[in-house]
């Protein structure tokens, strides 16, 4: 419970701090519905050729985009910008603060700093993925829409236990913001469907870095799509991933902290 | 006999950094071979602190006072020796440990830049989940105490540089923590605002009993606050005691301060002149013959005035530092 | 000239040693600047593979080549400058900059410069791995190739001074990463890497022609693939300078604008 406090404190830190510029919020709602808007222009240009995207409808890439927009808010919302801090404090040393705290150090280096515009990005990818649903006519049943969730939520699981592993490299390797230039590339291949890319593609997006878990995976559970074993290795995935990277996390705090190897 | 509330043994700190030479042929050559060399951070100190005690740990920069300090906290393993704090290891970070103690680093902020000071204060709040009734009461002592009243609710970033280091040391101090270390507190403040943080510091020491170590390597913080300083340098620990027993063992030296009529005298053959202005003589002369000098000048000279003053603190410790080298 | 001349030899030692030093990193960058081409390669293959063997004007073996090329093009051209200036103004690191004797762009456009020397070799290997994965076809011309060398230093000089007229931004506002980000969007929809521009609908190209954009980056690449008559190629030319010089005017004029009010707020 104190954890979610402490959340709720940092979002309202996050919007204390941002609040000031009121000039912010009309310049992040201008940039998401740019970015919105170029993601369904492009869209709109490649089903100018063809009716079919390797098996997809249009709607279906659209319903795509809008949970890419949703999941990209969410993670933009805390992951991202908390990961980046937390890369910057150990090179500037604050991290020792954080390290001196009576409190999970991974879990307050993950919760520390919150965008809430990212909100906005939350908004406008649900208000898509309804459309497109709607557009669909697309049946979505009670175990479609909790296997959506499901797929969402063990998806989210194992996008933030790779930040987490991946940020956790900034304890032996120094410029490590690149990586997050990695993901964000990587996650632009999530705006189309996994399934259609080239084998070692696909394997790239699904388990070196799983973005196929977070937006393919989801929007196939939505249009009962969602193989049972692809269903089986997501929640697999995610179990280990989370395990995984908290013992990792260990291992980095260990060196930064000069344990002997 | 009190058990130490922090108790350090042998402790030692070892670092391997990675070496290269400047220019484009080293740069390739770093590529395929790295070579390591090894620092002595912190290298065998003992001492022990007693609850209560407001301890100076001095050193010039690079000395291993900063490194000490992390072990202490928890936030560095020693590579030997054993440190304990309250009982517990510091390295193990558990939460009842780091509850009772706290960390302020002089020039590096953990409240948030673009928010009232306040609002970190409610995060430190949740995070060291301290009881509402304690956190208002300590809050109004602090605030009474660091006179913080109109900072709390301006944003961080408006704060001038003495102004922000007030109300990091208050977040550091809501949880009532029992150890206080303290990182070269007052670098970079000007002369009033040390004095008042220094004052501060030994008021809190006063009334709450709680143990302070304390880093600097300005003398004057650890004249005005600590009767026993623990010197370091290189790693190693040089002394260990009472300010007035530092300047007694190593000073070899004593300064006199004669004022004279004319001011145009060589009074070289005293001592070491080290200035002379309008008739005020500095001299350094050797300590054991202090004496004798002294019954010297009385009698060859009509003096108007007549010091006999201990070397400069900044001196000594020089001096100390650079016997050390012997 | 020859002070001038030092100044990008010095920086380019420089920026390779602590390229060197950080190899894990140009490692990452790289990946970054790979896929994404990649992944439009792929999306416009399989548009063609589903249209008979062709989309637009592009078989599914011209794809392959347009996004290869265009990742190449794209790696001359690129610039980060509009996040380090962020940066910069914020940890205050201009005031040393306006204190030398040269035009702060000259260290800019020698670091730009010298990263792309090193980092060039490197592409050309993942464009033969590209090719030799995806079979490109391309009809390349011998005046065409020669006409890509102007072509493609215009298309750095432009593209170099409107980001870095753009970077100037962080003067006026402190969050320029909305100024960022909107203008990446919008490059990477009128350039050409989305889709070849003569995929777009009519009007959606005129506007692109019209805009710098296109002629940053899809223009070159148009021209190398061979795709370009001799007289679009010289009407390319002729606009890329003129665009080139646009840009100049505005970057001369927005500088200064930019150091009177950072002098008049303060380093």
């Amino acid at each position: 419970m104190n954890y979610l406090r402490i959340f709720g404190l940092y979002f309202r830190i996050g919007a204390m701090g941002e609040m000031q510029y009121r000039f912010n919020f009309f310049a992040h709602l201008f940039q998401s519905l740019l970015q919105l808007g170029m993601a369904i222009g492009g869209l709109a240009v490649v089903f100018s050729y063809t009716h079919n995207l390797g098996g997809w409808l249009p709607d279906e890439v659209l319903a795509l985009v809008g949970v890419y927009t949703l999941v990209g808010g969410l993670i933009g919302l805390v992951v991202y910008p908390s990961m980046e801090q937390f890369i910057m404090s150990v090179r500037d040393g604050r991290l020792d603060f954080v390290l001196v705290k009576p409190f999970d150090a991974q879990l307050l280096n993950s919760l520390q700093s919150v965008d809430i515009w990212r909100l906005i990005d939350i908004g406008l990818g649900l208000g898509v993925l309804i459309v497109a649903l709607a557009r669909l006519g697309a049946q979505v049943g009670l175990t479609q829409a909790a296997l959506f969730i499901g797929m969402l939520l063990t998806g989210s699981a194992i996008i933030y236990s790779f930040w987490t592993i991946l940020a956790t490299l900034s304890f032996w390797f120094v410029r490590v913001e690149n990586i997050l230039e990695i993901f964000r590339s990587m996650y632009e291949a999530g705006r189309w469907p996994v399934s259609m890319y080239p084998p070692w593609l696909r394997f790239a997006l699904s388990y070196i870095v799983p973005v196929a878990f977070v937006t393919t995976v989801p929007v196939e559970a939505l249009t009962g799509r969602l193989g049972p074993h692809t269903l089986l290795l997501a929640v697999l995935l995610a179990a280990i991933l989370l395990v995984l990277s908290r013992l990792f996390w260990k291992l980095g705090l260990r060196q930064y902290s000069g344990a002997s190897a | 006999m009190i058990s130490p509330i922090i108790h350090i043994h042998e402790l030692s700190k070892t670092y391997e950094v990675t070496e290269r030479e400047s220019g484009m042929l080293a740069s390739v050559r770093s590529l395929v071979h790295r070579t390591r060399e090894e620092v002595r951070a912190v290298d065998r100190i003992s001492f022990d602190l007693a609850p209560g005690e407001v301890v100076g740990f001095l050193g010039p920069n690079g000395a291993g006072k900063t490194t000490t300090l992390k072990m202490l906290s928890g936030l560095l393993y020693p590579t030997a020796g054993e440190v304990t704090v309250l009982g517990y290891l510091p390295s193990k970070r558990m939460g009842s440990f780091l509850r009772q103690i706290t960390l302020v680093m002089g020039q590096r902020n953990q409240l948030v830049w673009d928010i009232p000071a306040m609002d970190s204060f409610e995060l430190n709040r949740a995070i060291y989940r301290i009881p509402q009734a304690d956190y208002r009461r300590t809050l109004d002592e602090l605030t009474q105490l660091l006179e913080l009243g109109p900072l709390l609710r301006k944003p961080v970033r408006n704060l001038s540089l003495g102004e922000r280091m007030k109300c990091e040391i208050a977040a550091a101090l809501l949880h009532r923590p029992q150890v206080v270390f303290l990182d070269e507190p007052t670098i970079g403040l000007d002369v009033t605002m040390q004095r008042r943080i220094r004052d501060f510091i030994a008021e809190y020491n006063r009334r709450f009993g709680a143990t302070v170590l304390l880093t600097s390597h300005y003398m004057a913080d650890v004249e005005a606050l600590c009767k026993r300083v623990v010197v370091i340098h290189h790693g190693r620990l040089l002394f260990d005691g009472e300010l007035s027993a530092l300047v007694r063992q190593f000073t070899a030296h004593k300064t006199l301060v004669v004022q004279l009529e004319d001011g145009r005298l060589d009074l070289g053959k005293y001592g070491e002149v080290l200035s002379s202005e309008e008739g005020r003589y500095t001299l350094r002369v050797p300590k054991a013959q202090t004496a004798r000098i002294t019954e010297q000048l009385l009698a060859d000279l009509p003096v108007i005035d007549l010091l006999v003053e201990d070397p400069p603190i900044e001196e000594v410790i020089e001096r100390v530092f650079a016997q050390e080298i012997e | 000239m020859t002070a001038l001349a030092q100044l990008y030899l010095q920086q380019f030692k420089t920026t390779f040693a602590t390229m060197v030093q950080y190899r894990a990193s140009l490692f990452i960058w790289m990946i970054g600047h790979v896929l994404e081409p990649l992944v439009y390669l792929v999306v416009w293959s399989v548009v063609a593979e589903g249209g008979g063997g062709s989309a637009g004007n592009y078989t599914t073996a011209q794809f392959a080549g347009y996004f290869i090329v265009l990742m190449l093009v794209e790696n001359v051209s690129y610039t980060w400058i509009m996040y380090e200036y962020d940066y910069r103004i914020r940890e205050g690191l201009l005031s040393p900059a306006l204190l030398r004797p040269v035009h702060p762009i000259h260290a800019d456009i020698a670091e730009n410069i010298s990263s792309k020397a090193i980092t060039m070799p490197f592409m050309l290997v993942v464009a033969g791995v590209l090719a030799a994965v995806f079979h490109p076809s391309m009809s390349p011309r011998l005046w065409a190739m020669a006409a890509a060398i102007p072509a493609l230093v215009l298309a750095f000089l432009l593209r170099f001074l409107l980001e870095w007229t753009l970077a100037q931004a962080a003067f006026w506002t402190t969050r320029v990463s909305a100024v960022n980000q909107s203008y990446f969007v919008l490059v990477l929809f009128l350039s050409g890497q989305v889709a070849p521009l003569t995929l777009f609908p009519h009007a959606l190209q005129i506007v692109a022609a019209i805009l710098p954009f296109r002629w940053m980056l899809g223009f070159p690449v148009e021209l190398l693939l061979g795709r370009l008559t001799p007289a679009e190629a010289m009407l390319g030319l002729l606009v890329q300078v003129l665009w080139v010089g646009i840009a100049y005017v505005m970057m001369r004029l927005v500088w200064r604008s930019g150091i009177r009010l950072y002098s008049a707020v303060g380093a």
